[in-house]
């Protein structure tokens, strides 16, 4: 439970400002959503001079731009995106500090196994990305009443943001898993964005419409937002390789890390 | 009892040279010198025991499990690593209470008394405070719980002498309340001072174990002598002479054997300066036992 309080406590203020971000994002992006709908025929006019690909990326879906569902499923895509660096920053960091801090000769001389050390890190992470969610939900929500120019369905809303907590745990899962490999990470945000950005644009660049299995390759294309809004459900298998890429990754890393040789700080 | 047992270990990696076939035995209430050049493997040992890296082959125990599988037989260890860095943000208060938390006792009592004895300021961020006074960090969090087993990796780097005096009386102290204690030093006066045995690694090989007793009674002497250039010193050459040199006037040599006969020799020469001292520890490993090893 120390160990658990102890990373709580570190990751405090971290957290504090990705959420702080999160919700300067939300709120640039709703506060826009006003002239968009105001100006519904240029908006559409501008995005259609645009390459379908671009708008893909974008998820843009012209039919719907203007209810607050489309325009919330566009910007929920850079929300999104924001979350995952968050999540793989703290999944790369969350083990991998006590080696970079010099901080390993502390606590894993401790009467404690290295499986219990992972299990209240793992624990202490995902219970600051369940409060950035909690958080980031109630946000959104509160931008989203006051911005909406008609009724919208309230449960679909949630179910997109729901997609976040689900991007992040994977995102989070692949970054602890990568950490308990490379010897040492000197900076972490570098190489979390080269990887999530890789993700990111793996996703938009190779995807082919909602049936192409290279989706499986990137996580940003496991919640397919269109598909929520039109069926108010996920995507059932693709929920299930999100579930997959966790344990697997989580298990590794646990293995991996129970066994790591510890060197001394140079 | 053994309080630590070490059996054939070798620890292989990559290009670092690790330590091979080591067998270390130390018993409860022991001062026990690792000794050896940087680079020899004193911290592999170390930290193979701690369970910090896994042996490649053989064994490393303390109170007879292995702290890899058991890892709550570190609760009657007190580490205290050659290079100390803690939680840059945490008050030195807030680490030591962490450390504290980790050990099912109340050890504020005793936390208060080392910081008093290292004179610590415990309300301090960890991140202002010099080498030396995180070292001294370390020491208080490293023996606070009042373990059974010390190791000490390097100690006293970055302690001024006083500090230095008043850690290795601390130290000494916790031996006669019963603590065994491992220290592991490439400074060998250090070693002489406090321990009852100590063993000599280099290149990943133990290669001797003495009685500190054993060691101080040899009568080996370092003799230097200024001399008439004109004179052959070559007289000098008499049996238990060794490591012999002559660089112009200066000769030197360690001695071992009757010291009047060997006065007597000096006598014949036209002398123009003459110091007669103890060897250090590590001339007579390095002189002597390397050798036979």
């Amino acid at each position: 439970m120390n160990i658990y309080l102890h990373e709580l406590r570190s990751l405090r203020k971290s957290t504090f400002l990705w959420v702080c971000a999160l919700a300067a994002m939300s709120f640039i992006y709703f506060s826009v959503y006003p002239s968009i709908v105001a100006d519904a025929e240029n908006f559409k006019a501008l995005f259609n001079a645009y390459p379908p690909s671009v708008l893909a990326m974008l998820n843009v879906t012209l039919d719907n731009l203007t209810s607050l569902l489309g325009f919330y499923t566009m910007i929920f895509t850079f929300l999104a995106l924001f979350g995952a660096i968050q999540a793989m920053n703290l999944g790369l960091s969350i083990l991998s500090k006590e080696v970079r801090e010099r901080t390993a000769d502390f606590l894993l001389v401790k009467p404690v196994s290295r499986s219990r050390i992972v299990s209240m890190k793992l624990l202490a992470s995902v219970t600051m990305l369940l409060i950035t969610n909690a958080l980031f939900y109630l946000i959104v929500f509160a931008f989203a009443q006051l911005y909406k120019t008609a009724e919208y369905d309230v449960a679909v809303f949630f179910m997109i943001n729901f997609t976040l907590l689900f991007i992040q745990l994977i995102f989070f899962a692949l970054g602890a898993v990568i950490s308990v490999f490379v010897p040492k990470i000197k900076n972490v945000l570098p190489i979390s964005l080269g990887i999530v950005f890789l993700f990111f644009f793996a996703g938009a660049f190779l995807v082919e419409g909602a049936d192409d299995p290279v989706r499986y390759l990137t996580p940003f294309e496991y919640f397919d937002v269109a598909y929520i809004v039109q069926n108010a459900a996920y995507e059932t298998s693709y929920l299930l390789a999100g579930a997959a890429v966790v344990i697997v990754s989580i298990t590794v890393t646990y293995l991996n890390y129970i066994r790591k040789d510890i060197y001394a700080v140079s | 009892m053994n309080v630590i047992e070490i059996n054939d270990l070798t620890k292989t990696y990559g290009k670092a040279r690790g330590i091979s076939n080591v067998s270390l035995n130390i018993e409860e209430g022991e001062i026990f010198g690792f000794i050896g050049p940087n680079g020899a493997g004193k911290s592999t040992t170390l930290r193979t025991l701690l369970g910090l890296i896994y042996p490649t082959s053989g064994s490393a125990k303390i109170f007879g499990k292995s702290c890899a599988e058991y890892p709550q037989v570190r609760r009657e260890l007190g580490y205290l690593p050659s290079e100390v860095f803690y939680y840059d943000k945490m008050r030195v208060i807030d680490l030591l209470n962490y450390s504290a938390s980790f050990y099912k006792k109340d050890c504020t009592k005793r936390m208060r008394e080392l910081a008093e004895i290292m004179e610590l300021d415990l309300k301090k961020k960890i991140d202002d405070l010099s080498y030396g006074n995180k070292k001294k960090v370390g020491i208080v969090q490293g023996l606070l719980h009042e373990p059974k087993l010390i190791l000490l990796d390097e100690p006293t780097g970055g302690l001024d002498p006083l500090m230095q005096q008043r850690f290795f009386e601390l130290i000494g102290e916790e031996n006669k309340k019963g603590a065994t204690i491992f220290f592991s030093s490439h400074i060998l006066s250090e070693v002489q001072r406090l321990c009852t045995r100590v063993g000599l690694i280099k290149e990943g090989r133990l290669i001797k174990l003495e009685k500190m007793s054993a060691l101080q009674q040899s009568s080996y002497k370092r003799i230097s002598i200024k001399t008439d250039a004109l004179e052959s010193p070559e007289r000098l050459k008499m049996e238990g002479v060794s490591d012999f040199n002559v660089n112009g006037s200066d000769v030197n040599f360690i001695y071992k054997g009757a010291i009047n006969d060997m006065i007597k020799r000096i006598g014949e020469l036209n002398i123009r300066d003459l110091s007669i001292t103890e060897p250090d520890l590590e001339e007579i490993f390095l002189h002597y036992y390397a050798k036979e090893s």
